[in-house]
C-alpha cells in the first residue's frame, strides 16, 4: 500500500442488479456495500438504490456522508453505470475493416455494446441496411469513414442511408439520437447537410482514421463519454438527480474495466488477457506490449447468447466438457430455457453446462479478439526475409506464450467453484509458458477504474488487493506420446524436483506464497525459451498451488482428471 | 386478460406507394404499402468466353444491349464458326435488365429485376396515421399475449384446439385435412412429426407450450443461436408459451384459448430476445368492424 495519504472517495458502480458502493478514506476501502439497482419499475429512480447502498455503510460506520442533494463535500463521489444493459451502439464505416474497425475499437474502448456494424462494402443492400438501421434502436450512432480529404462520395452516400432510416434511440421517440460524425473532416458540411436536421443530434469530432496508417481513436471516444452523460443516460431514471450529485461524468462501466487493466498492466510489466463472460456478451481485454484493446461478442453469453454459443461452436464441443451422462436432448433443453428465461437461482445441472458454454464462450471471445487485436489494415507493411522466418509480423498481438497474466471475471465464474473456473480458464485459454492466473471474483475493476484518473496508486494497490490469486500455470506448447516424460520442475529454494509425464494435469498445493526460483527443463516441449529449452522463474504459488499442465498444446484432452500431488511428495534433486 | 389498445406500425424500407387512409378500416389482409428495391442479383458475363472469340470482337454477336430486359436462359450473344455449323451462345443466369456492357473487355452486366417489398395490416384496426410513401400506423382493440419464444413470422387464421388440455401432447395423429388456414392451440409439447404434418395440411401457426430444442433445430434444418427470430420460411409460426422441452400450457391460458377458439387469432413468433426484448405475439382482436 502506497503510504501518501489522500482525499476521501465514494465509489458508486451501477450494474444490471447491484449498486455498489465503496468508500475509500487514505488510500483504504473503509466500506464496502451492495444494494439491489432501482432503474426498473417499480422505483424507476436509480438514486434510490444508490442512497440504499451508501445508508449500508454509513449505519456500518456510524457515519455520515449523504446530504440532502447528494453526498457532503468532502467525499468525491464517482459513478460508473452498465445498468439497462450499457451503452448500445451501432457504427457506420465506408471499408468495415478500415474506418469500420477504427470506430469499433473507438466505440469498445469507451465501454459500448455494438448492436450492429454498417459499411458500404457490407454485404446487405441499402434497404436491408435501412430495416436493420429502424430495428436496432441504439444509445448512440459513430460514424466513421474516409480518411481526411479522402472518400466523400461514399461517406456521404451512408449518411443518405441513415437519413432514411430515421433511427430511434433506445429510450423512446421524444428527444433525438445522438450521431457522433468521426470521419473524413474535410467533408463535415456536407454531412451536416443531410443528417443536420434529420431528427440526429448531430456532433463532430476529429476522424478516427485521420491517414491509412494512423487512429485517432480519443476524440470519439471522449465524444461518446459526453453523450452517454447528456443523452443517453439522463434518460434513465433517476440519472439526472444523480448526475447532480457529483462534478464528474457518470461512465460506462466497461471502460472503466478496460482502464483498470490497461493500468494494472503496466504497472506490473506484463502482458495481460482478462475474459469476462455476462449475460449476453464476452468481453476481452488484452494489454500486449503496452497497446490496449477490448473486443465484445454480442450474442455471445450465458444466458440470452447462450444457444449462439451452440450455434457457433457446435453442441458437440460443448458436449465434450460434460460426463457422458448428459444426454444431448436434455442439455439443449436446459440451454434453450436459459435463453428464453434466464433465472438467477440455477441448480447443479445447470451450472455444469453454464461451466462447458463458458469455455466455449472464451474459446469464441478470444477468437474475436485476435481480430481486434492486431495491426492497422490496409497499411502497406514492408517486411524482410528475416521478419518472415521470425514472425516479426503475427496477425494478433495476442499470443498465450507471451501472456503473464490471465483475469476471469464475469457471471461464468460467479456459480462456480475456484477449482472449476480454474478448470474454465485452462481449458478455454490454454496458457502457454509460465502464466499467472487471478479471478476478479467482486468485479472491482470498473469502481476502481474510475479512481485510476483522481488516485492512480490507490487505484492499483486496492485492485491487485481485490483479485484472487489461483495460482501459476506452467504449462509447455508442442505435443508428445502419452507418458512420456514432459517436464522437470527444479525447486530451486527447496532443493526438491519433479518430472512431470505428458498428458496430466496437476495440482501441487503449497503450504506458502512464495516458492522462489524454479528451473523448468521441457523434454521436446517449448515453455518460452523454445523447444527443450529450460528456463529460469520466479514462481508463485496461488490458491490453489502451483497447477502443471501438460496436456499438449493445442489441448486433445477434455475430460481429464486432476492429480494432486503435494509439495511434501516432491522428491529431493539428484 | 385485459383488453388493450393494440398499436402496429407498417412501414416497408423503402419509398412506395401507401393504398390506405387516416381513418380507413382495414382488415388483416389489406395492402398498406408496396415499393421496390433493388436487387442483389449482379452477373458479370465475359461473353468472349462462352462464344470463344477476342474481347473486342465480341460486339458484333451480342442480341441484347444496355437497358434491355432480358429473361434466365435468353442468348444475349451469338457467335457462328465453321461456316455457320458451329454456334456458340451466352445465356442470362437471371430474369433481370443489361445495366452495361463494355466493347472493349468483352463483358456484360446483367441486374435482376427491382425486388417489390410490401406490408400488410396484419390485424384489423383503423388507420391512425400515414408515414409519407412508407406505410401507415394502426390502432385495434383486444387481446394480447406475449409466448416466450417463437419462428416464424405475422399469420392470422381461426383459433382452433387440436388436443383435449393444455398437458396433452400434439402429435401428427390431430393434425386434420380441417385445420388449413387455421392457428392451432396444442398441449404440453409439439412433436416433430406433428410440425410436419402441420405444413403439410396447411396450418398457419401453432401455439403450443413446449418443443424438444432438437426437434426445432431439426425442422428450421439449422440451430437457432442468438434469439433473434421471425424471418424463417418454414411453412408456419410456432410460439411457445413455457419453453424448451416437455411444458404443458398454463392453465388459465388454456381457458381463455378454449374461450376464443373459433375466433380470429394474429399471430407473430418474431422474437428478439436480446435488448429489445420482443417476444412473440398473441392477438385477438375484438373491434368490430
Amino acid at each position: 500500500m502506497s503510504s501518501e495519504k489522500r482525499g476521501k472517495f465514494l465509489l458508486v458502480d451501477i450494474t444490471h442488479n447491484d449498486t455498489k458502493a465503496i468508500l475509500i478514506e487514505e488510500n483504504k476501502i473503509t466500506g464496502k456495500s451492495k444494494s439491489p439497482t432501482t432503474v426498473d419499475e417499480p422505483t424507476l429512480d436509480v438514486t434510490r438504490g444508490v442512497q440504499d447502498a451508501i445508508r449500508q455503510i454509513e449505519t456500518a460506520k456510524n457515519i455520515k456522508i449523504t446530504t440532502k442533494n447528494g453526498v457532503k463535500q468532502s467525499v468525491k463521489l464517482l459513478c460508473s453505470s452498465s445498468a439497462s444493459g450499457g451503452l448500445h451502439m451501432i457504427i457506420t464505416g465506408v471499408i468495415g475493416n478500415i474506418s469500420g474497425e477504427s470506430a469499433q475499437r473507438a466505440a469498445l474502448g469507451a465501454g459500448a455494446l455494438l448492436i450492429d456494424t454498417f459499411s458500404k462494402d457490407d454485404k446487405r443492400p441499402p434497404y436491408k441496411k435501412i430495416a436493420a438501421m429502424r430495428q436496432s434502436k441504439p444509445d448512440i450512432l459513430l460514424m466513421s469513414g474516409g480518411t481526411d480529404g479522402g472518400a466523400s462520395s461514399q461517406v456521404l452516400e451512408m449518411a443518405e442511408v441513415i437519413k432514411r432510416s430515421d433511427i430511434k434511440p433506445r429510450y423512446g421517440t421524444e428527444y433525438n439520437l445522438p450521431l457522433i460524425y468521426a470521419g473524413n473532416i474535410s467533408i463535415q458540411d456536407q454531412v451536416d447537410g443531410v443528417l443536420g436536421e434529420n431528427g440526429y443530434a448531430l456532433k463532430m469530432v476529429e476522424n478516427v482514421r485521420p491517414l491509412i496508417n494512423r487512429e485517432n481513436l480519443g476524440p470519439a471516444r471522449e465524444s461518446i463519454y459526453d453523450a452517454y452523460m447528456e443523452h443517453v443516460i439522463i434518460h434513465s431514471p433517476g440519472y439526472t438527480k444523480l448526475a447532480e450529485w457529483t462534478d464528474e461524468r457518470i461512465v460506462p462501466s466497461q471502460a472503466m474495466v478496460g482502464k483498470m487493466l490497461f493500468e494494472y498492466a503496466q504497472q506490473q510489466g506484463v502482458n495481460l488477457l482478462a475474459v469476462d463472460v455476462g449475460g449476453d456478451t464476452t468481453d476481452v481485454y488484452s494489454v500486449y506490449n503496452g497497446v490496449f484493446n477490448r473486443s465484445l461478442n454480442a450474442g455471445i453469453g450465458l444466458t440470452y447468447g447462450i444457444g449462439n454459443i451452440v450455434k457457433e461452436a457446435g453442441i458437440d464441443n460443448v458436449l465434450r466438457w460434460l460426463p457422458s451422462s448428459f444426454e444431448e436432448r436434455d442439455v439443449r433443453n436446459i440451454i434453450g430455457n436459459m435463453m428464453i428465461k434466464p433465472h438467477e437461482k440455477i441448480t447443479s445441472e445447470e451450472r455444469r453446462i453454464q461451466a462447458a458454454i463458458a469455455r466455449e464462450a472464451i474459446k469464441l471471445g478470444v477468437n474475436g479478439h485476435k481480430a481486434i487485436a492486431q495491426r492497422l489494415k490496409g497499411v502497406v507493411t514492408e517486411r524482410t526475409l528475416s521478419d518472415m522466418f521470425e514472425q516479426a509480423l503475427e496477425p494478433t498481438l495476442l499470443n498465450m506464450m507471451k501472456t503473464q497474466l490471465v483475469v476471469g471475471k464475469g457471471d461464468a465464474f460467479k456459480n462456480q467453484t475456484i477449482e472449476d473456473s480454474t478448470m474454465i480458464l485452462l481449458d478455454s485459454l490454454q496458457p502457454e509458458g509460465v502464466t499467472e492466473l487471478y479471478l476478479d471474483p467482486e468485479n472491482m475493476a470498473a469502481p476502481l477504474g474510475n479512481l485510476v484518473d483522481h488516485d492512480r496508486l490507490t487505484a492499483l494497490d486496492l485492485y491487485g488487493d481485490s483479485l484472487e490469486f489461483i495460482g501459476t500455470c506452467i504449462a509447455p506448447r508442442g505435443e508428445l506420446k502419452t507418458e512420456k516424460d514432459a517436464l522437470r520442475i527444479d525447486f530451486e529454494d527447496a532443493d526438491v524436483s519433479h518430472v512431470f509425464k505428458y498428458g496430466e494435469l496437476t495440482v501441487v498445493p503449497m503450504k506458502s506464497t512464495e516458492i522462489g526460483e524454479a528451473q523448468i527443463v521441457p523434454y521436446r516441449l517449448d515453455v518460452g525459451a523454445g523447444r527443450g529449452k529450460t528456463i529460469k522463474r520466479n514462481i508463485r504459488a496461488g490458491k490453489l498451488g502451483l497447477i502443471v499442465d501438460t496436456r499438449g498444446r493445442p489441448m486433445t484432452r477434455y475430460r481429464q482428471t486432476v492429480k494432486l500431488l503435494p509439495f511434501e511428495a516432491l522428491g529431493r534433486k539428484s | 386478460m385485459e383488453q388493450v389498445t393494440i398499436i402496429k406500425e407498417r412501414r416497408i424500407p423503402t419509398s412506395g406507394e401507401v393504398y390506405v387512409d387516416v381513418g380507413e378500416t382495414v382488415t388483416p389482409d389489406t395492402l398498406i404499402a408496396k415499393g421496390m428495391v433493388p436487387s442483389r442479383e449482379i452477373h458479370e458475363l465475359r461473353l468472349y468466353r462462352n462464344l470463344n472469340i477476342d474481347p473486342e470482337t465480341v460486339k458484333d454477336h451480342i442480341t441484347k444491349h444496355e437497358g434491355d430486359s432480358v429473361e434466365k436462359d435468353e442468348v444475349v450473344a451469338i457467335a457462328r464458326s465453321f461456316f455457320g455449323r458451329q454456334t456458340r451462345m451466352a445465356r442470362s443466369p437471371i430474369d433481370g435488365v443489361v445495366t452495361d456492357f463494355s466493347e472493349k473487355t468483352g463483358r456484360m452486366m446483367i441486374k435482376g429485376h427491382p425486388v417489390p417489398v410490401e406490408v400488410y395490416a396484419h390485424i384489423p384496426g383503423i388507420v391512425q396515421e400515414l408515414y409519407d410513401d412508407e406505410g401507415a400506423r394502426i390502432e385495434t382493440q383486444g387481446y394480447l399475449h406475449h409466448g416466450l419464444f417463437g419462428v416464424g413470422g405475422e399469420t392470422h387464421g381461426e383459433l382452433a384446439l387440436a388436443v383435449e388440455s393444455g398437458d396433452t401432447p400434439l402429435t401428427s395423429s390431430e393434425i386434420k385435412q380441417e385445420h388449413n388456414g387455421k392457428i392451432l392451440v396444442g398441449g404440453s409439447v409439439a412433436t416433430l412429426d406433428a410440425l410436419r404434418e402441420a405444413v403439410k395440411q396447411g396450418v398457419k401457426g401453432i401455439i403450443v407450450g413446449g418443443i424438444d430444442q432438437k426437434d426445432l433445430t431439426y425442422f428450421l434444418g439449422y440451430e437457432i443461436g442468438v434469439g433473434v427470430t421471425g424471418g424463417e420460411d418454414i411453412g408456419l409460426t410456432l410460439i411457445l408459451t413455457e419453453g424448451f422441452g416437455i411444458n404443458p400450457i398454463d392453465n388459465d391460458l388454456y381457458e381463455f384459448f378454449m374461450k376464443h377458439a373459433g375466433g380470429l387469432a394474429c399471430i407473430d413468433g418474431t422474437t428478439h430476445i436480446r435488448s429489445r426484448n420482443l417476444r412473440p405475439e398473441i392477438i385477438f382482436p375484438t373491434l368490430s368492424l
